[in-house]
């Protein structure tokens, strides 16, 4: 809406930092494995350590958007979240699904601005000694990546050449309206990452609509909704000749593969593209080993776009 | 679908809707329709309007509104919320919509399934954990790629995130949610509206 909405990574973020917080996901843990051990196998290449912890755990976000339960719990996970990672390791918290980037930025944006929400949290999770203090900021990976750009480039060992890439940014994070990285309406940093790892970058007319997943993919909202409007923006990625989708949420990455399939058998499509995170993309023109990529995970097969970067499955 | 009567408005909607103080700046609504506009339900739904939902929100009109489908329509991409000009959180207000419905016994349908999900998830502090042969496919596929055969979560941490549910109530009004009797849903939001019957404004 205004240029104040687009700033640079390094305002952002600052420096590049030595070492971060990976938030799990749990469907990016569960549905795509492989998208976690991307990011760390990624990070290692680009000197960035990664720390997670196995006392956090689920953001809560998801079932509250469905109205599933109140907002008190969330609010409190999310405060027990960030102070496990305040009080623990002091770092800045990177999401890698913006689904918990959208839900922790949201709820620890509340509890800073209500301080009744903070002290029931606080009073909540202190019966375990922890407290939150706001600390901890709160970022998401494709950010750092941004940042990052240049080194990207430097470490590219297999570039994609030729490899017609197409995003999909997601709303969650690019509806966060304040403080991110680019334009909500006409982004283009991901397409800046496709050049810089040697793709070519395709835009399609629906790159900016909603995957569809985002509140009850079968559960609030029937097939008969959410089918319709995905088939409208695979029918604009097809006629872009659209060969690899890239997500930045695994929940987009879920409904965008998974999907495909149920497209054809309703009478849309049929559509056969495959559908990535963008860090399994990246890890891959660094060079990280496909096997540990985990693209068995996927739906819709990537055999296609590995063969075309002459690799196999195995390497 | 019943007319509307004098008694069913309710000026203090707005109020009792937002009681989370989530949105607390609906009143600056331009009526401007951008999020209605840029809405993908919209666009598929168009009897579902945001800007008609916010407008019978502040004049307090709750009963077309409260048993209407189209409020479990809404998926959150919250792309109302990014271009409104006055920054209404309108997913946010979505949200306590759709609390005051269950409220008033409407929509279970759209939450009560969900509750086995909660629960589940309550046990394992993560959330959408499948049956026992979706987790052996998980198990397999992560094995496979050299990772811990499931997602580090601890048993402190599962035992924490239960105990907050607990203590904070929500257990016991998801549970009172199953109990409740369902009222039915209308599909037609804007019906009964002057000049608006059967279609799209």
């Amino acid at each position: 809406m205004n240029a104040q909405r687009v700033i640079t990574p390094r305002e952002r973020i600052g420096e590049v930092p030595e070492k971060i917080f990976l938030f799990r996901s749990c469907t990016g843990s569960m549905e795509y494995p492989g998208t976690e051990n991307a990011i760390k196998e990624a990070l290692k290449i680009l000197g960035v350590e990664v720390v997670m912890d196995p006392d956090q755990t689920c953001c809560s976000g998801y079932i509250l958007t469905c109205s599933g339960y109140t907002p008190e719990p969330s609010l409190a996970v999310t405060a027990r979240n960030l102070a496990i990672v305040e009080q623990r390791y002091d770092l800045d918290t990177y999401a890698f699904c913006n689904g918990c980037f959208g839900y922790i930025k949201e709820l620890s944006h509340i509890l800073q601005h209500n301080s009744d929400y903070m002290e029931m949290a606080n009073n909540l999770i202190g019966q375990w000694g922890y407290k939150y203090q706001a600390r901890t900021r709160i970022f998401h990976i494709q950010e750092l990546y941004y940042l990052l750009l240049d080194k990207i480039r430097e470490k590219v060992v297999r570039p994609l050449t030729g490899l017609r890439v197409a995003a999909h940014y997601g709303c969650h994070y690019l509806a966060q309206q304040y403080g991110i990285l680019d334009e909500g309406d006409l982004p283009t940093f991901h397409e800046e990452i496709y050049e810089a790892l040697g793709a070519t970058p395709v835009f399609y007319k629906h790159r900016r609509m909603c995957c569809g997943y985002a509140v009850g993919r079968g559960f609030t909202h029937a097939q008969s909704v959410v089918q319709p409007h995905l088939s409208k923006k695979f029918d604009s990625a097809k006629e872009e000749g659209v060969e690899l989708i890239t997500t930045t949420c695994p929940g987009c990455n879920v409904a965008l593969d998974r999907e495909q399939p149920k497209l054809a058998r309703r009478g849309f499509g049929p559509y056969d593209i495959p559908v990535i995170s963008l860090d399994q993309l990246i890890a891959l023109a660094l060079g990280v080993p496909v096997w540990k990529l985990g693209f068995d995970a996927n739906t819709v097969s990537v055999d296609g776009v590995l063969e075309k970067l002459g690799l196999g499955k195995g390497e | 679908m019943s007319r509307e009567r004098d008694k069913d408005w309710d000026q203090d909607l707005y109020k009792k809707v937002d009681r989370y103080r989530l949105v607390e700046n609906l009143e600056q609504c331009l009526q401007c329709g951008k999020c209605t506009g840029n809405c993908p339900v919209a666009a598929i739904t168009p009897s579902y309007n945001p800007r008609q939902v916010i407008n019978d929100i502040l004049r307090g009109s709750p009963v077309r509104l409260l048993n209407s489908e189209e409020i479990w329509r809404c998926f959150w991409c919250a792309n109302c919320y990014r271009l409104c000009p006055v920054d209404i959180h309108y997913p946010m207000l979505m949200m306590q919509i759709r609390y005051y419905a269950l409220e008033n016994g409407y929509g279970l349908k759209y939450v009560v399934p969900i509750n086995k999900y909660a629960f589940r998830a309550l046990d394992e502090g993560l959330t959408f954990v499948p049956g026992r042969k979706g987790i052996e496919k998980i198990k397999k596929l992560r094995e496979g790629i050299g990772v811990d055969s499931w997602p580090e979560v601890s048993d402190k941490a599962k035992q924490e995130y239960r105990a907050i549910f607990e203590q904070t109530g929500v257990v016991d009004w998801m549970r009172a949610l199953e109990e409740k009797t369902e009222k039915p849903l209308s599909l037609s939001y804007l019906e009964g509206k002057i000049g608006t019957r059967g279609e799209a404004c």
